[in-house]
């Protein structure tokens, strides 16, 4: 697979007064930027993005995006997976290349100032309508059912949950551009968190953010900071877990990461750190296991022994993930593949994985409904 | 709740659709109406369409294979059997309501979404079937023309009150004065097997004073319910001085079984609720009398100040102000507190046939504007 990552820009995820253009605009600005481009070299435009029909009032994004490039006519068009928004508009432009070069991916979400309720029923449609919704199995009821499975069949702990945030927030501690880089959380808050959905307390829970990411992808490399994406790819699965076997693991995401490594040509064990959709924390350990890091119900091995941090044997989540770093939905997946590009350069600053060569990407949408996958990097 | 199943390849579809898109033979389909409980999450995070917290959604296994996601009122737990899967699943009981006023609709209403059989008995056959077409109305907001008619299947309507015969549970929902009830209530013990409830709806009369007119005061028991019923879900639960464990455990049950969130409350005056509500109502008025506001302020303030969905003037108004003056009269009498004494503009309003929303005003005028 010949892609490259040319340039990436992100803003901070978190709470945001500006409207979802000028987001998109300022993380576009930065992806020109750090390529070193001007917007008149881009051949394509993909936009991901979730909520902005329920929670904007506004459709047709891709055109509403057009407006910050006048005149130039490119096709452009709107991805919609859920939260997998951004990793499946990756993917999109990936595997579009042959036909347009360069493709820029802006991911854009804005989730503050909708009354907390219509925001909690709005990320619900990422599940059923008739058997989720319909149910009130919001968001965090699902993770927390599939919390509840976890924990019967693998004999995970509530403070194995614990250990996961604690983790992420001291990590989003080191990254300017994180949700809570200014919030320091202790166990004390975590103890003092209430309950959301059981198991599930406040901390278990990553916020909802505004923000937006942006990649310019190619298939020839500009020049030595350009990081080639060597494998690529997206699994689908049933929406509602009343449809699976499985509450424990996420079939979408073991077929996305079986063929981006296939892609790529790796193993597990080749992956020097990994950017995981926590949107809570069991997923954080769903997401290790289905990645191949730790077999089915050991991943919480990891965890307990320290390896998940960025000095570990298997750092997971280096950016403060979405737990701390933030969750702008349909800036999410297209923010891991920025924090990827940044830890491979050299460029992730306090955070940096020292030495990282492997970088990966998971991107789920919904309970594991979609699961997009990336391997950025060189293995030699 | 109905999946549908692949005789070839056996695989299973959550979807109304007729062939199975691998081997492109029609499904067949398993309907479920129970299963056991795997896995259960008490949600405490309120969202649009589901703001009463807490409610816990269980993941269910069918026993056909697969799984439910089932929404429940009460808390459970793994391992619990638990029936789910709509309205007709869960009609358990025959339940007689007597009455033919707002409440009375409303229960009946509230009795037949919940899947129960209701036998309706009311003075005058054409009244009756003028209130059955409002409840159809009614449920024609939230049900198909294929639930509409099986819910309707499930009631009858009589001018005679031997139609209770058949019933578990009979709810007297007549007009809220002492004669007339002990009346009713006399007239359903006579036609009522052995062993069925007998429940009064009443919002304010002392319990043992409607005992009296049974033989076995045993089988009573007060079920308070508000209005709308369908969407209030306290139901105030009064034991009279004979009430039986059983009979109040029934109750309870049920209460429960209809989705409502039962309390137990003492025979005293105004139960707990309206003892609450009616000092809050009269210094409402109070403050209207005194000029501390006009009453569109006053209520705004309280609305907003205390997070009450309505203003205690505008409430008033909706519970009729010769409904709220005869109310705080006999809790006046039997408290002995001047709390309760009507406030005079109260009367005033009342003697001048203003008694609110019913009238056409009361303190709020509500008279349509004229047609432009």
């Amino acid at each position: 697979m010949d892609a490259f990552v040319l340039g990436a820009g992100k803003t901070r995820f978190g709470p945001s007064s500006h409207p979802m253009t000028r987001l998109a605009h300022e993380a576009i600005m930065g992806a020109l930027s750090d390529a070193d481009m001007r917007i008149e070299e881009i051949g394509a435009f993909v936009v991901a993005n979730f909520l902005g029909g329920p929670n904007e009032s506004q459709l047709h994004l891709n055109s509403v995006i057009a407006g910050l490039f006048p005149g130039m006519h490119i096709p452009g068009w709107r991805v919609e997976a859920a939260c997998a928004s951004g990793g499946v508009a990756v993917h999109q432009a990936v595997t579009m290349l042959g036909a347009y070069d360069p493709i820029l991916v802006v991911g854009v979400e804005r989730l503050s100032g909708r009354p907390g309720n219509e925001l909690t029923r709005n990320i619900g449609m990422a599940g059923d309508v008739i058997l989720d919704q319909a149910q009130g199995l919001n968001f965090p009821a699902t993770y927390a059912l599939v919390a509840q499975r976890h924990m019967q069949r693998y004999g995970t702990t509530t403070r194995d949950f614990e250990i996961v945030s604690l983790k992420n927030h001291a990590n989003a501690q080191l990254n300017p551009l994180a949700h809570f880089h200014h919030k320091k959380v202790a166990q004390a808050d975590i103890d003092a968190g209430a309950t959301v959905a059981s198991p599930l307390r406040l901390f278990d829970c990553c916020p909802v953010s505004d923000g937006a990411a942006a990649v310019i992808i190619s298939s020839k490399p500009r020049d030595e900071r350009s990081v080639p994406i060597i494998g690529s790819g997206v699994g689908t699965d049933v929406i509602s877990l009343a449809q699976r076997e499985d509450h424990t693991s996420f079939a979408a995401a073991r077929e996305a990461a079986r063929v981006a490594y296939g892609q790529a040509g790796i193993s597990a064990k080749d992956i020097d750190l990994v950017e995981v959709h926590d949107c809570f924390t069991i997923a954080e350990v769903v997401a290790m296991e289905d990645l191949g890091l730790a077999e089915p119900g050991a991943a919480v091995e990891l965890i307990r022994a320290g390896e998940t941090g960025i000095g570990g044997s298997m750092p997971v989540n280096p950016s403060g993930g979405l737990k701390a770093g933030g969750h702008a939905i349909g800036a999410t997946g297209v923010g891991q593949v920025y924090e990827a590009t940044k830890q491979l350069r050299g460029e992730a600053g306090k955070r940096q994985v020292e030495g990282a060569r492997i970088a990966v990407t998971h991107n789920v949408g919904g309970v594991g409904g979609t699961c997009a996958v990336q391997v950025l990097g060189r293995l030699s | 709740m109905i999946t549908r199943r692949c005789p070839s390849c056996e695989r299973r579809y959550s979807y109304a659709i007729d062939e199975c898109t691998f081997c492109r033979v029609p499904l067949e389909e398993n309907e479920t109406r129970a299963g056991d409980v795997v896995a259960v999450t008490e949600v405490s995070v309120p969202s649009l369409g589901h703001e009463e917290v807490p409610y816990w959604c269980a993941l269910v296994a069918r026993p056909q294979g697969g799984y439910a996601v089932v929404k429940r009122d009460v808390p459970t737990s793994v391992g619990e059997h638990v029936s789910f899967g709509g309205a007709e699943e869960t009609a358990a009981y025959t339940l007689g309501v007597v009455g033919s006023g707002v409440m009375a609709r409303g229960l009946v209403e509230l009795f037949l979404t919940r899947g129960q059989k209701v036998i309706w008995v009311g003075r005058s056959l054409d009244r009756l079937a003028a209130s059955r077409d409002k409840v159809a109305d009614r449920l024609a907001r939230v049900m198909d023309e294929e639930q509409l008619s099986a819910a309707l299947s499930r009631l009858d309507l009589s001018d005679e009150i031997d139609a209770f015969s058949a019933c578990d549970l009979v709810l007297e929902a007549v007009v809220e004065e002492v004669e007339p009830k002990l009346a009713i209530l006399k007239q359903i013990e006579a036609v009522v097997r052995p062993g069925c409830i007998i429940a009064t709806n009443t919002s304010s009369l002392p319990l043992d004073v409607l005992a009296s007119a049974l033989d076995d005061a045993t089988r009573f028991g007060g079920m308070h319910f508000f209005n709308p019923p369908t969407r209030m879900r306290l139901v105030e639960l009064v034991r009279a001085p004979m009430t039986s464990d059983a009979t109040d455990h029934f109750i309870h049950e049920l209460s429960v079984s209809l989705g409502k969130i039962p309390v137990r409350v003492a025979n005293g005056p105004g139960f707990v609720v309206n003892r609450v509500l009616m000092p809050l109502l009269n210094e409402a008025v109070r403050a209207l009398e005194d000029g501390a506001a006009p009453a569109s302020d006053i209520d705004e303030a309280v609305r907003l100040g205390l997070n009450h969905p309505m203003g205690p003037l505008a409430l008033a108004d909706l519970i009729g102000l010769d409904v709220v003056v005869s109310i705080m009269e006999d809790l006046h009498t039997r408290l002995g507190d001047e709390a309760y004494a009507p406030r005079p503009m109260l009367g005033k309003l009342v003697a001048e046939g203003k008694l609110g929303r019913k009238t056409g005003s009361g303190f709020y005028d509500y008279t349509p504007p004229p047609a432009p």
